[in-house]
């Protein structure tokens, strides 16, 4: 690591087809994007004569809540996508997780045994999707849009074709329903954790202020954090593990992968299976936000989730793609879904907003794509 | 005398009815460069195929350093010291060189890697190679091919591999990449590693290889020293013809001119060309990779943007349009027949006709009959080798690709041809067909401009060969006030000499 | 304090440029006090409906643009989840507007227990919520008032009027709507328990499908019931609009249009052709523009200190062949949409 090997042995010019930057701008990219994103809500909702509240901690921590629940997901799905595959069940399976977890609190289940059994259907539904494209051959998009239906079907059994409702007072346990909640009660850390809070008036000073805005807005629900948690564990497994680094060649070209010895049923099988392990989890954070397990809730979530990772940078062509970008790819969805309520933006315009910043995301992978073959 | 590192005795495999190896016999010994010479279809690929494992053998028995060997999968074969070094490079081109290196050798305990072991051993391997300058974390996908390749001969050296086999590995490679290959084989000879060196070029195998074994229709015809024998006389083992025959002389005579570039420029290359090619003549363009051949004939064609200048065929200047570039008369065959020039998983019949479909055409409804007699007439003329013409492109060899590739332009009836490299990956026998082709095709008053990295055959084939460098055209000379030599030295200098 | 807040960190980090107005124009930091005391201020009132593209919702958009106009000052915030049935974007709907700090929500619940927890946090943001149109759970504290239409009554509406039309004998359908839908399932008990308890000639010859919540879904549905039962089925009663058009498109395709005797819920423009036409043969109304009215006056009363009712009803009637022209009935038929 010492600098002087580089700077003695610079590589002679023909080694490098490319020249060197355009790195940095992958990694910041989707952080200008949100920050952009942000501001311009921001701004626009503070110059109106009713504005002023998008840029409070509450709304950060609003907007922090859609997003855990979409990124939690979306970060099974960035595996998958990283590895050259795609999972268009992850909405349903989401569903059919909280739908189990619904249906154990009803039938009087435990709330730990609900929830290994929910993070268990995760994993089942990961696994199933693995051993079938594996075994089978077939693309993932046509396996995973087969299962995507079935596990819808299997989830409207378990929940008799209707809405499972467990008692919210009896049987969800406290935490579970506090587990996204905003209410004060359950923000971590609690209220000693702002400086100088209670006695902030128009003169307070600036410092003052942006120290307890910092503040206030890391107060959040434990399931916020927990998200940051598995996020930085996830980067970890993917920069510092063997199977990390699998990820990526299986994306990248899986005729070499293969080549090289690597299981590539395995691993594919392994890398599903993770990716329904955090399907599992988001199922218990959609759980916790609704308290009633409905099979049809995931309908179109999958989509939302694929955004999440193709918006922070992941490519669909396999081989690219970052944890971190993925949360950006999330916010960035629950930024716009926040302003254009509070902006008073119908939903057509949220709608198109939402697309055109997709259409963009996918075109600047492109240009940097055809940048990298040129 | 101690036993050779490999031995390869009676290997023999059939493909249903066809032999693609008659009980071959082969030997390398550690520290030493084999070449493997041979038309397509001579069962080069085959043979190496079973080396690697990927094909098993019908009868027949190898041996390494004496022990049986019998792989069953590439990878065991890797495992007993035996690795492959594709035409097509198997990387992962969103990895680091390290991790390309390493991947399926992790250093690791755990699961967690241990990348200060990994890094030190890259480092290693990569001294070996006698280029420690690549630096491990640079992405595979930025660095040039000639550099891909020292990565792959790097996880080679990673799996400890005694015997390494290039498939045709200058084949899309420029001079100054082919010298540093050359120089790292050399390197591996002398750590007594024994390898296979598969090639056309004869001057290149020539140069690096010690023995050779000639294979024609899956038989060896003939091995031994290189030093003992005589370019043509191998070259009339591999095709059981003489060297006259290779390049076939077709009387032709320029005439009008046809296609005039001006100071035509494109993005970054080609630099402001001006060039003027007649009916009945064969124009090369010679010039190192990158100098901007292909982006010369790519901007003619339409296909890149073009900044300046303009483009004139007979008196017009179409619209730089693909389609109104093949309305106007001209044709491209591209370098790219995997990726652009054929469609590989369509027949050769719609390949064929790709670009002219009009005259099987009734209100958007195909005349399959008609179209089905025409391209048999073409089949049968460039003498394309298949079960029909409704066989996918992707099962022909690349000598009858190319051929197809070829038919398309003549069955499109264009006046002006563009063929970059077209006789790239193509054996002997094959060349000599498209050299006669093309001097047919400007016998018949047709224009060729032909790109290719292949001096000796634009030499002998062209009427008159311009040499490009860094974008511009720097000299047009008639064929025969050019030597190898002085065209190579135009191409590097980039002046007129 | 946020808003001055708000455009300081614009300012600072957009321009560069440090420093901010230092003019106060707060309006609320969810003081309720502050609120009260304000004499001509602007009320904004943000109504939630539970999509935005059914007639229906336009209609209450109406009735509460309505109430705004004659209050005066009201303003409406009008904004549903992206999709229908999207419980978790209506939750952000509402979590954004109680960051916002309206003076009001009036929410149609899309699901009668997943909305508990996020009217408890409005109540906790003092911010006074209405239900309107589908009941909600939990403590009836958390809510001023509950604006709806009886569902239950107007499925006993709709058994007297199909048992009308029947001569009070024969068989019959009923296709539900969709699971866990509140104002349905309240419609399908009181057609059910109506023929029942009054009409023990007639029999149910199927009950138990759900036609889901499109159109087109029904119209499967309907014509895979209507096929099954062809040779004993007198008459057939579809429990929203949705599933009424199916419905319809099932009768016709099936040549039992007329035949068939049949009941819709909630009027569109087909259904009320249908009726002229003599193939339908009722439609129960509910009055969408009184419940958007309603919702907004009971939301202001509360404001004002006045005392609401905990349950308002906004009627429901039974349009017919016979009285589908007079000037009561032709209103309700075609409520007044809302238009930008």
């Amino acid at each position: 690591m010492s600098s002087e090997t580089n700077t003695t042995t610079t590589p002679e010019p023909q080694l490098l087809a490319t020249s060197r930057g355009n790195a940095l701008l992958n990694v910041i990219g989707p952080f200008l994007a949100l920050a952009v994103v942000y501001f311009f809500f921001g701004i626009t909702d503070a110059t109106q004569e009713d504005g002023g509240t998008f840029l409070t901690p509450r709304n950060n921590r609003a907007v922090a809540i859609p997003t855990a629940t979409v990124a939690v997901a979306a970060m099974g799905m960035t595996l998958i996508i990283i590895a050259g595959g795609i999972d268009l069940s992850a909405g349903t399976a989401l569903a059919l997780c909280a739908t189990v977890l619904a249906w154990c609190l009803k039938e009087g289940a435990s709330p730990t045994l609900a929830i290994l059994a929910a993070v268990g259907t995760g994993c089942l539904t990961g696994l199933i999707n693995g051993v079938l494209i594996s075994a089978l051959r077939v693309v993932p998009f046509i396996v995973t849009l087969g299962t995507m239906t079935i596990f819808l079907g299997v989830a409207k059994i378990i929940a008799k074709e209707t809405t499972v409702r467990p008692d919210r007072t009896t049987q969800i346990p406290e935490w579970l329903r506090g587990f996204l909640s905003l209410r004060e009660q359950y923000l971590f850390p609690g209220k000693w954790f702002v400086p100088w809070s209670g006695e902030v008036g128009a003169d307070a000073s600036w410092f003052r202020r942006t120290a307890i805005w910092v503040a206030e807005s890391l107060r959040l629900p434990v399931g916020v954090w927990l998200v940051i948690v598995l996020a930085i564990l996830l980067a970890l497994v993917l920069r510092y593990t063997v199977f990390g680094r699998y990820v990526f060649a299986l994306g990248s070209n899986e005729s070499t992968a293969r080549l090289c010895g690597i299981n590539v049923a395995w691993n594919k099988i392994a890398i599903y299976t993770l990716s329904g392990f955090f399907v599992g989890i988001a199922g218990i954070y959609q759980f916790s936000r609704l308290s009633v397990g409905n099979p049809t809730s995931g309908i179109g979530l999958e989509l939302r989730i694929i955004a999440a990772v193709v918006i922070g940078g992941g490519s669909l062509s396999g081989g690219r793609g970052t944890v971190v970008g993925t949360l950006t790819g999330a916010a960035i969805m629950a930024v716009i879904a926040s302003g254009c309520t509070q902006l008073g933006l119908s939903n057509p315009v949220q709608d198109i907003i939402l697309g055109v910043i997709i259409v963009v995301a996918v075109t600047i992978d492109q240009i940097r794509q055809r940048r990298l073959a040129a | 005398m101690p036993d050779p590192l490999l031995r390869m005795t009676g290997v023999s495999k059939r493909f249903g009815a066809t032999h693609a190896l008659r009980d071959v016999a082969l030997e390398v010994n550690a520290g030493e460069v084999l070449a493997l010479i041979g038309e397509n279809g001579a069962g080069k690929s085959t043979l190496m195929k079973v080396l690697s494992g990927a094909v098993p053998p019908d009868s027949g028995s190898m041996q390494i350093s004496g022990q049986p060997y019998a792989p069953r999968s590439p990878h065991s074969a890797r495992l007993a010291g035996v690795a492959m070094i594709y035409q097509e490079l198997n990387l992962a081109p969103d990895l680091s060189v390290e991790d390309n290196i390493m991947l399926g050798q992790e250093t690791g305990r755990w699961g967690i890697l241990r990348r200060d072991l990994q890094r030190q051993r890259v480092r290693d391997v990569l001294d070996q190679l006698g280029h420690p300058e690549l630096q491990p974390d640079t992405l595979v996908n930025r660095l040039s091919v000639g550099a891909q390749q020292l990565v792959e001969i790097a996880r080679a050296l990673v799996m400890e591999a005694r015997i390494i086999v290039f498939d045709e590995p200058t084949s899309s490679l420029a001079r100054h990449d082919v010298e540093r290959l050359f120089g790292v084989i050399a390197r591996l000879k002398e750590t007594g590693i024994g390898i296979v060196y598969i090639s056309h070029f004869l001057d290149e195998v020539r140069e690096i290889c010690d023995h050779y074994t000639v294979l024609r229709d899956g038989c060896a015809v003939g091995s031994g020293s290189l030093e003992k024998v005589s370019e043509s006389e191998i070259v009339a083992l591999m095709v059981g013809r003489t060297v006259d025959e290779l390049f076939p002389s077709v009387p032709h005579t320029p005439g009008d001119v046809v296609l005039s570039l001006s100071r035509l420029s494109g993005s970054a290359v080609p630099t402001d060309v001006t060039l003027d090619l007649r009916r009945g003549e064969i124009l090369g363009v010679a010039g190192l990779v990158g100098a901007g051949r292909t982006e010369l004939l790519r901007c003619i064609f339409g296909l890149d943007p073009v900044k300046t200048g303009t483009v004139k065929v007979g008196q017009f200047a179409p619209r730089r349009r693909p389609s109104r570039m093949i309305a106007a008369g001209l044709g491209l065959v591209s370098e790219d027949r995997k990726g652009e020039g054929l469609a590989q998983s369509r027949s050769i019949a719609d390949n064929m006709t790709y670009s002219r479909l009009q005259p099987y055409r009734t209100v958007g409804f195909l005349h399959l009959r008609r179209r089905r007699q025409a391209v048999s007439q073409w089949m049968r003329k460039l003498k394309i080798k298949a079960q029909s013409q409704e066989q996918s492109v992707e099962n022909l060899s690349g000598g009858n690709q190319q051929k197809v590739a070829i038919a398309r332009v003549l069955h499109q009836d264009a006046d002006v041809l563009l063929l970059d490299e077209p006789t790239r990956g193509i054996d002997v026998g094959t060349k000599a067909e498209i050299y006669r082709l093309m001097g047919e095709s400007a016998a018949a008053g047709k224009a060729i401009l032909f790109v290719s990295s292949y001096l000796t055959e634009l030499l002998a084939v062209c009427d008159r060969v311009a040499v490009m460098s860094r974008g511009r055209v720097c000299e047009v000379r008639p064929s025969d006030k050019w030597t190898e030599e002085t065209a190579m030295a135009v191409a590097v200098a980039g002046e007129s000499i | 304090m946020w808003k001055q807040f708000a455009i300081f960190l614009a300012l600072s980090l957009a321009v560069g440029c440090g420093g901010g107005s230092d003019t106060d124009n707060s309006n609320g930091n969810g003081d309720a006090s502050g609120n009260a005391s304000g004499g001509g201020k602007k009320y904004r009132i943000a109504v939630i409906p539970k999509g935005t593209s059914h007639e229906f919702w336009k209609s209450v958009h109406a009735g509460a643009e309505n109430a705004a106009r004659e209050l005066g000052n009201v303003e409406i915030l009008w904004k549903g989840p992206l999709q229908e049935n999207d419980r978790e974007g209506q939750i952000s709907v509402v979590q954004d507007f109680i960051t916002k700090q309206v003076d009001g929500i009036c929410l149609a619940p899309l699901d009668s227990q997943a909305l508990v927890d996020y009217v408890v946090e409005a109540g906790e943001a003092d911010i006074p919520v209405v239900i309107f149109d589908s009941g909600l759970d939990g403590d009836k504290k958390n809510y001023v008032s509950y604006v709806a239409t009886d569902n239950y009554n107007g499925g006993a509406l709709a058994a007297r009027r199909l048992a009308e039309v029947l001569g009070k004998q024969g068989d019959v359908i009923m296709l539900r709507y969709n699971p866990g839908s509140e104002s349905t399932e309240n419609r399908e008990r009181g057609f059910l328990e109506t023929l029942e308890k009054e009409f023990p000639d007639i029999n149910v010859l199927s009950s138990d499908e759900y036609a889901g919540t499109t159109p087109e879904s029904s119209l499967d549905k309907a014509t895979q019931l209507l096929q099954k039962h062809r040779e004993k089925v007198d008459g057939i009663f579809a429990v929203c609009e949705p599933n009424a058009t199916g419905v319809l498109g099932a009768l016709r395709d099936l040549e039992m249009a007329g035949k068939v005797k049949f009941v819709a819920f909630d009027p569109n423009q087909p259904l009320i052709e249908g009726m002229s036409g003599g193939s339908v043969d009722g439609i129960v109304l509910q009055d969408p523009v009184k419940m958007g009215y309603e919702a907004v006056m009971a939301l202001m009363a509360q404001q004002q200190g006045k005392d609401v009712e905990k349950r308002i009803n906004t009627g429901e009637y039974v349009a017919t062949p016979q009285n589908m022209d007079e000037t009561e009935m032709s209103k309700l038929l075609k409520p007044k949409q809302f238009e930008d």
